[in-house]
């Protein structure tokens, strides 16, 4: 198991390595003066130019590449151009909002998404399970900017139950809470459609499986078998579809961020993008990546030590 | 391109498809009906737009701007007095000009990145594999937004989205199945005979394992869909004037307090599609490929 | 008219039912805050999150908002309609000659941090910092006719200057440019202020960043003259106006701007206990035509797009009959507004000129900012050139890759034709022309409209005190830019502003606001 995991961590940092150089050879494609664009209409040749060689604009880009991986490892992401803070600074005010809102959506997705699910798989062929089989496929089709801009009309606007805009004051938490729920719900509600559907259809399984049908030749109440035999094993998959989930959940935050004006990772890369920050762009993608890379090999370590057969594969 | 039709024909053969049991089969399970039902809508009003719509939909008419349905408009006007039913049969068009194309470019690269990680040397596989999952550890919008930056927003730059979101997930799945057809009797009686790797490829591997992939993608149409959604949300999806879901849900969003139907002309054809082809592709892979469930 | 209030009646009626129903169900389930300016904090919305707190290197209108809220000045510009400065903190100022300025600084105004009291050698000090050419102060401009500033005991000094310069007491002295910093602080923190700032002076000081979430100013304590009316402002970076009035609406704010294109509805149908008003904008916002492709190289063809495009329909479209057409890039209420456009909307006059060239079916392209207001603008101007037989292609962008369309190393990737574009402005005619001589080709004038007269008015116009003078000068230097047949002016926009009625805003004429000197009414 510890090998297994050392190899697994391995492979998990060389793909970050492999991600950052992909990404640095598209930003070195990318058109738009990043020194240029920073200072605005006002500046001279002189101090673009300055900015350039400050930015290290005018190194080749596998030296630049090279300076950055070096420093990441040793954990200076380097700071921006314009106001001089360090990049790992500014991500890392930004990333918690961003964890704190794919938690609550996850959140969301789970406690809605494993009920529906089961129902769904206990009245199979019902009149129930099509209907929430259907409401599962339209709720995933649903674009999370139309849920925000509806909970936000609804929620905010009209019944002024709850904030509209920002992540609530800071150090109260009861504000920070309620600054969370709409926008963990336009990005949640997708992920009830596909836990749903998930649990729905490994929960089928796992009901036809051996042991299960010994419960039942023994008699047990078959409520008794779904919520303590079958639903947990049919769980598991939920962990690996979470792992992947998280990615783009990490996307969708992008559109929850710019209808709430929360503050957060998706917006901070959006609008770095869109301004030619690329210290900044490199290192908020750097840790995201590392993060989303992470937690995929913790969902896959979880799921290894559940199951022999995942290490035997990996060999 | 030639090979990839040359190819087809084979593959179908492969998995069970004399045309009109199989119809039948879909039509059967109430789903399958709806969702072919929900396709053939959306291809119908795709392809018969010039004859189905009313208006122009580029006309613009800022008088008329943000009616609500009448006899005139069946869907109201958005906010350059443009007909919005129009726009949405036009928008059928690039919707589904994107869904497709891009699904079947990501299929074909998908496929010989697959087959050659699959097949090849192990040290290209290897290298493969780590190229595939990089890719996919990038948020999908990052990489969105780096293309559409790098490319200009036109619609060949969703198109190149799509296919870099969705060719790492594909060529994965063609390569453990590559490699579990690999050693396979008739692939090794083959070998044995003399025939060459391409040949190998082409007739005794690819037949077997396209069907499901090709189920898997149909799958993904509305997510690809949802893709040209949000980039055009984000300003950065196809050219206007040109009429696209997208767009027409990002004119809805940026004028929400002068009239709701904007946004509703844009979501609602967006849902029915994704139900269409998420019900059509679930039976497809029920009535052929039971296998595929557990995805 | 009657129909319209009785359908207005039962849409409120309804809404209060809505309303009241929740407010009981609300209040039972989160008890918040439902009157917005009570107390003594006051939440209002800056375009864009703070940058760089220094005078000589700030990046945004933001910045400069925050920064005259917490330093001191020789020269303040007061809330109103018109274009005026009054003195600052000040006991006295006064311009002996058109080259010197005396001023004598008030007696208690100190700097925070333990920096001591603020002197005429900080006033040196910040002043002469931006004009040095060392300092690489992107604002050394406002400064170019600084001599010195002479000391002449603590809080007294003069102004010297090399020759007259106009803008000094429009835009440089009420501006940015004129703030007072602080030479020991500087000194301590290396020469530039970045988001903290150190030895602030000002009615209110920062008190707290959180990056993209709020800018929190509070009463400076030590502040011994008129004081600020709330304990603490609130300044909350929303970069998108929708979302602003939908968090106003919300409650979550107290002061915003709004979109251009909801000013309409705003005003016809504003929220609950609220003010909506519409401020001139001194922006300017054009249709840009580069000549140095064919078929844009031809002037008549230029001219044909002039005639084609009809400003009118083009700006009722984009800002939904909020805004009106512009006579060019100078506002109406400054020196050099023109009263009319040389050449109007004539299509048939367009047909011509293009039959005339052979010109029929020609393909332009024409870039834009990906806003919804520039790209319903230039929806319109496509049907308006496809009206007369010019086929055009609308091309995106970011702002990124936007504000490189036209610089020096422009991508080869997007040749640049037709393209919409807006500058803001500052209340002088001299920010207007500066960007459209000669030397600025390749850096912001992306036409590459060059005249020799021009450039050389645009010199005398700074230097011109006599005011019917400059006004004709500034009129000839847009008829040139018209002649050329390079530029299609659309509109100076308007500004939209909502507010409580528990707020009194203190606002410029184009609805920049002074934070520190909002009251509640």
């Amino acid at each position: 198991m510890f090998a297994y995991a050392m190899r697994r961590l391995g492979l998990g940092a060389t793909i970050i390595l492999v991600a950052m150089m992909i990404l640095f050879s598209m930003i070195y494609l990318i058109p738009g003066d990043p020194a240029s664009v920073a200072l605005g209409p006002r500046a001279t040749p002189e101090m673009i130019a300055e900015l350039r060689s400050r930015m290290g604009l005018d190194d080749p880009v596998l030296v630049q590449f090279w300076n950055f991986v070096s420093s990441a490892v040793q954990g200076n992401l380097g700071v921006e151009a314009l106001s001089g803070r360090p990049v790992l600074t500014v991500v890392m005010e930004q990333l918690p909002f961003t964890l704190a809102m794919v938690l609550c959506s996850i959140t969301w997705a789970v406690l809605l998404g494993i009920p529906l699910g089961c129902i769904a798989a206990v009245k199979r062929g019902g009149f129930v399970d099509r209907v929430i089989g259907v409401l599962s496929v339209a709720v995933i089709a649903v674009p999370s900017f139309v849920v925000a801009i509806y909970a936000l009309l609804l929620f905010a606007v009209h019944l002024k139950w709850l904030p509209a805009i920002g992540a609530g004051e800071s150090g109260n938490l009861k504000s920070q809470l309620m600054a969370l729920i709409l926008p963990s719900l336009a990005v949640g509600l997708g992920w009830i459609g596909y836990i749903a559907r998930l649990v729905r259809a490994s929960m089928l399984e796992t009901l036809e499986a051996g042991h299960i049908r010994t419960a039942r030749a023994f008699g047990l109440p078959e409520r008794w078998i779904i919520y303590n035999y079958a639903l947990r094993i049919a769980i598991l998959p939920t962990v690996t579809l979470l792992g992947v989930g998280i990615g783009h959940m990490l996307s969708s935050s992008v559109f929850a961020e710019i209808v709430f004006a929360r503050p957060g990772i998706g917006k901070l890369v959006y609008e770095a993008i869109s301004t030619r920050n690329y210290p900044l762009v490199t290192g908020a993608v750097l840790v995201t990546t590392a993060f989303f890379v992470l937690v995929n090999v913790l969902a896959d370590l979880v799921i290894g030590l559940l199951d022999p057969r995942v290490r035997a594969s990996f060999n | 391109m030639s090979e990839q039709a040359s190819i087809k024909p084979a593959a179908l053969r492969a998995r069970s498809f004399p045309g009109l049991a199989a119809l039948r089969k879909i039509l059967r399970e109430p789903m399958g009906f709806f969702g072919l039902a929900l396709v053939v809508l959306i291809l119908a009003s795709a392809i018969f737009a010039d004859l189905l719509a009313m208006y122009d939909p580029t006309k613009i008419a800022p008088q008329n701007r943000f009616q609500g349905p009448s006899l005139t408009h069946l869907l109201g006007t958005d906010h350059l007095g443009r007909d919005l039913l129009s726009r949405v049969l036009y928008g059928a068009r690039i919707a589904l000009l994107v869904a497709l194309g891009s699904t079947a470019l990501s299929l074909m690269l998908g496929i010989v990145l697959g087959l050659m990680a699959g097949y090849g040397p192990r040290w290209l596989d290897a290298f493969l594999l780590l190229v595939f999952d990089a890719m996919k550890s990038f948020p999908t919008i990052m990489l969105a937004l780096t293309i559409v930056t790098l490319a200009g927003p036109s619609m060949v730059s969703v198109v190149m989205v799509v296919v870099m979101v969705s060719v790492p997930g594909y060529a994965r799945i063609i390569r453990t199945q590559t490699i579990a057809m690999k050693t396979a009797e008739h692939v090794t009686a083959a070998r044995s005979m003399g025939a060459g790797t391409i040949r190998i490829l082409r007739v005794h591997i690819l037949p077997n394992i396209i069907g499901p992939i090709v189920i898997l993608a149909s799958m993904d149409v509305p997510v690809v869909i949802g893709i040209e959604a949000g980039l055009s949300f984000l300003g950065l999806g196809v050219r206007p004037p040109t009429p696209s879901w997208g767009t027409i849900l990002n004119d809805g969003f940026a004028n929400i307090r002068d009239s709701s139907w904007i946004v509703i002309a844009g979501g609602l054809p967006i849902i029915l599609t994704t139900l269409g082809f998420t019900f059509l592709g679930e039976t497809l892979r029920d009535v052929f490929d039971p296998r595929l469930k557990g995805r | 008219m009657k129909n319209n209030e009785t359908k207005g009646f039962a849409v409120n009626r309804r809404q209060l039912l809505v309303g009241t129903g929740a407010l009981s169900l609300s209040s039972l389930l989160f008890p918040r805050n439902a009157s917005a300016a009570t107390g003594g904090i006051l939440r209002v919305r800056s375009y864009s999150d703070l940058q760089v707190l220094d005078p000589a290197f700030m990046m945004s209108q933001s910045d400069q908002d925050i920064m005259q809220a917490i330093f001191t000045k020789l020269v303040a510009r007061p809330a109103g309609d018109e274009w005026t400065w009054a003195p600052g903190d000040v006991e006295s100022i006064e311009q002996l000659d058109e080259k010197t300025i005396a001023f004598k600084l008030r007696d208690q105004l100190g700097f925070t941090d333990g920096f001591g009291q603020v002197t005429a050698d900080d006033v040196k000090f910040s002043f002469e910092r931006i004009a040095d050419p060392a300092t690489g102060s992107a604002y050394a401009g406002d400064w170019a006719v600084l001599k010195e500033v002479e000391v002449k005991d603590t809080l007294s000094g003069v102004i010297h200057l090399t020759g007259p310069f106009a803008p000094l007491w429009t835009t440089t002295l009420p501006g940015s440019s004129g703030l007072i910093v602080s030479r020991k602080a500087l000194a301590e923190v290396g020469g530039k202020i970045t988001t903290k700032p150190v030895g602030q002076s000002g009615p209110y000081i920062m008190k707290e960043w959180q990056p993209k979430q709020r800018t929190v100013l509070v009463k400076n304590p030590d502040w011994k003259y008129e004081q600020g009316a709330y304990d603490e402002i609130h300044i909350l970076p929303i970069e998108d106006e929708k979302t602003a009035e939908m968090g106003y609406e919300a409650g979550d704010l107290d002061y915003t701007w709004t979109a251009v294109s909801s000013i309409k509805r705003l005003k016809e149908n504003p929220p609950a206990d609220t003010t909506v008003i519409e401020k001139p904008s001194l922006a300017f916002v054009w249709l840009g035509m580069k000549n140095t492709t064919a078929p844009l190289d031809n002037q008549n063809v230029r001219r044909a797009i002039q005639h084609a495009i009809d400003t009118a329909a083009v700006v009722d479209a984009a800002y939904y009959g909020a805004a009106s057409t512009a006579t060019g890039i100078i506002a109406p209420g400054l020196s050099g507004h023109r009263d009319a456009n040389l050449f109007a909307y004539d299509p048939d006059k367009a047909r011509e000129l293009l039959a005339a060239e052979g010109a029929e079916g020609i393909t332009v392209t024409l870039d834009i900012l990906n806003k919804t207001e520039r790209l319903t603008a230039a929806q319109v101007i496509q049907a308006n050139l496809a009206d007369v037989g010019i086929n055009c292609e609308i091309r995106q962008h970011d702002s990124g890759t936007f504000w490189n369309l036209g610089g020096a190393e422009a991508d080869p990737n997007f040749p640049l034709q037709l393209y919409l574009s807006r500058f803001s402005m500052y209340p002088d005619p001299s920010w207007a022309t500066a960007w459209f001589t000669t030397e600025q080709i390749g850096q912001w004038n992306w036409e590459h409209f060059s005249s020799e007269e021009f450039d050389e008015l645009n010199k005398a116009g700074q230097l011109e005190l006599d005011e019917a003078k400059r006004d004709e000068m500034y009129k000839r230097m847009q008829d040139i830019m018209e002649e050329s047949g390079q530029y299609v002016f659309l509109t100076h926009e308007v500004v939209g502003v909502e507010y409580r009625n528990s707020v009194a805003p203190a606002i410029m004429p184009n609805a920049m606001p002074l934070f520190d000197k909002f009251k509640p009414a």
